[in-house]
């Protein structure tokens, strides 16, 4: 169903010029391509600095590094990531699986224990280690976890954008809508506003600084979580980014989570 | 030998690689308030200072290949016994494409619930840390590990047993008691080659494990030895470590924001308790003379329950989650003394998730036959980037025919102070 659901879309934007388009099929034909484009990474690895600002300005960092392993076929991502501080989490590590229909599987490994602990899929609105960022914002957006809407052509920061809506499928989501706003050029995210379960605006994201991997993966230096109800916010800073430096499925598995270091 | 062997082994840490070395540390420094004067222990003293460290020194090498080491000292105002020194992790891994090979001493988890931990047998609990018995002692061990796509094995080898710690005389939570060195069942004594498997797997959001482990218990059965005449009043505990084979299982399934587990142990050679109540202070013991004979009992014990987690609840950023257990053990009135025969945990679960990753954990483990409860209260909070301040609180309610009547002047508060360099 789904399959056809996006041949019929790719269909769709191979030729808008042709055919009447409604705003659902445009706004998933806008997801589908910039899938498309973020395709045949194969894996990534990089070092982030998760800076968590309270109202009063106060910051606290944080580190890790994300390793990250590219689905293939009908699988998602998957994803590692290792604390290096605070310096009492140090060694704690999170994998998670993307899945394209049902809920991610997560797993948090704590080290002072030695103990691997799967973490409920109701827990993807949860806020991600105190940060702005819940665990449904960190995890690899997939085209299939939500419907989408476009809504109009708008400039942001210089640049024209798509700006489409989008409906989480899955019923744990924290939210009940995302806008975002997508560059005509290069198909990046520059911008998501996220509207909570009372359909008021919570929280918004800014991808910043966008840099060109490998002449096709564009990727952030930054990204600024602002949360518009507390006035918290939290940045996210990524440092030497590295593609297909050969990692594979033998480091994404449960028993990989122990030994990341 | 054995220093020689660390300080190879340290030398093997150092620079033969281009990775660097990785130190971590912490310093500790825990302070307990005690609400009452002791009944039992040698010790009367409302406050109890200690100061633990523990460091992390971790290497990798070519070929990958790591080497981790752990030292652990802790240092206490009062209890001798406490003031102990352990290698917590002093071990050699290589991860190859087919298999995963570690070596030296080492530390592994087995095990779901919260209450207690009954299938995890590996490590030997280091009782003196605390009353929980998550700490662990470091076990000597070779495990291979093979992950495939059926699920995974681990399997083990345990070239020797390590005595479990108790508190001392001087130590609040000892009820005055002193203990001898452990008897074994094994002619081999701490030198019996213990053997390990477990094989775990997960559907879905079904997660199971199914474990065996043949060798020297790490519980042991706890007696006095009246046999030459000494009187009950100056006879020292006496540990008795059996050989055992058990049969674990361990279950998991998540669905919505609920998580059941079930633990359950099935022992054998478990001698049993010959019950010898010392005139109502502290535990219950029997006649060491007739250890040998008194064995291959067989027992079932089980933990079973849930944790229900609701998250972000009343809109704030606050997860609350309630945890039931039911604690089951078939010895019932012969089981042993830490063992929990008919109780129920209730306990709910805060977290705030706020820069400070602060914690709650607040519960009551009620013996439903005896009538008796504890209370006990965890929390956790960073103080600093590089400090942590957790509080621990236990209030004991025994009846006076219980094993913990001991305990009943014991109610206490902890804090420990964790600086990390």
């Amino acid at each position: 169903m789904i399959k056809t659901i996006l041949i019929a879309a790719l269909f769709a934007l191979g030729s808008v010029t042709t055919f009447a388009q409604t705003s659902q099929e445009k706004g998933l034909a806008i997801a589908v391509e910039a899938d498309k484009r973020g395709e045949g990474f194969g894996d990534s690895q990089v070092e982030l600095k998760m800076v968590l600002v309270d109202s009063k300005g106060t910051e606290s960092p944080r580190d890790m590094r994300v390793k990250s392993l590219e689905g293939l076929g009908e699988e998602g991502d998957k994803s590692l990531m290792i604390f290096d501080t605070p310096i009492d989490q140090k060694g704690v590590a999170m994998l998670t699986y993307t899945h394209k229909e049902k809920s991610d599987d997560q797993w948090l490994y704590l080290p002072a224990l030695k103990r691997v602990k799967k973490i409920s899929s109701k827990n993807k609105s949860g806020p991600f280690v105190g940060s702005e960022f819940a665990f449904e914002d960190i995890s690899s957006q997939e085209v299939e976890k939500y419907t989408y809407n476009y809504l109009r052509d708008e400039t942001f920061d210089g640049k024209d954008c798509f700006v489409v809506e989008r409906f989480p499928t899955d019923k744990y989501s924290g939210y009940t809508k995302q806008v975002a706003w997508i560059d005509k050029a290069e198909y990046r995210a520059l911008k998501i506003d996220f509207y909570d379960r009372k359909k008021s605006l919570l929280k918004t994201l800014e991808n910043k600084d966008y840099k060109l991997y490998l002449d096709k993966f564009w990727r952030p230096a930054l990204s600024v979580m602002q949360n518009h109800q507390t006035g918290k916010s939290t940045r996210l800073e990524y440092k030497g980014y590295e593609f297909k430096v050969g990692l594979n499925d033998k480091e994404f598995t449960k028993n990989s989570l122990k030994r990341a270091k | 030998m054995k220093r020689f062997s660390i300080l190879s082994l340290l030398a093997l840490m150092s620079p033969l690689s281009q990775a660097e070395l990785s130190v971590t540390s912490q310093l500790d420094y825990e302070a307990t308030g005690y609400f009452a004067d002791s009944k039992a222990s040698a010790n009367d003293t409302r406050l109890n200072q200690s100061l633990a460290f523990r460091t992390e020194l971790y290497k990798e090498l070519e070929g990958d290949q790591s080497m981790t080491f752990k030292p652990f000292f802790r240092l206490d105002e009062n209890d001798d016994e406490r003031t102990h020194f352990d290698v917590r992790e002093l071990i050699w891994h290589k991860v190859a494409d087919e298999y995963e090979l570690k070596a030296g001493i080492g530390k592994v988890f087995w095990g779901v619930t919260e209450s207690q931990h009954l299938v995890d047998i590996i490590n030997q609990t280091d009782a003196v840390e605390s009353l929980d018995g998550e700490e662990k002692l470091g076990q000597p061990m070779v495990q291979l590990l093979l992950e495939r796509d059926w699920g995974n094995l681990d399997l083990f080898i345990l070239p020797y047993h390590r005595e479990r710690t108790f508190v001392g005389k001087e130590g609040r939570l000892g009820a005055g008691q002193e203990y001898a060195d452990g008897m074994y069942e094994s002619s081999d004594e701490e030198k019996h080659v213990d053997i390990a498997a477990r094989f775990y797997t997960y559907i879905d959001e079904f997660e199971y494990a199914v474990s065996v482990f043949h060798g020297t218990s790490r519980e042991a059965v706890l007696g006095v030895d009246l046999s030459q005449g000494i009187q009950p009043e100056q006879a020292m505990v006496l540990p008795y470590y059996s050989l055992i084979t058990q049969l674990g299982l361990e279950m998991q399934y998540l669905n919505e924001g609920w998580a059941w587990k079930f633990e359950g142990v099935l022992r054998d050679g478990v001698p049993k308790n010959t019950m010898l109540t010392m005139a109502g202070e502290f535990p219950v013991f029997y006649d060491g003379a007739s250890l040998a004979v008194a064995d291959d009992d067989q027992y079932f014990a089980s933990t079973a329950g849930f944790e229900y987690t609701q998250v972000g609840i009343l809109d704030t950023r606050i997860d609350l989650g309630w945890v039931v257990e039911h604690l089951y053990d078939s010895r019932q009135e012969d089981a042993s003394s830490t063992a929990f025969e008919h109780d129920v945990l209730l306990a709910t679960r805060w977290a705030a998730n706020d820069a400070a990753s602060s914690t709650l954990l607040a519960g009551v483990l009620v013996d439903y036959e005896y009538g008796d409860y504890s209370l006990s209260v965890e929390g956790d909070t960073r103080v600093l980037n590089n400090m942590t301040l957790s509080v621990e609180a236990r209030v004991f309610a025994p009846q006076e025919d219980n094993p913990l009547w001991g305990f009943r002047n014991e109610d206490f508060i902890k804090l420990t102070l964790s600086y990390y360099l």
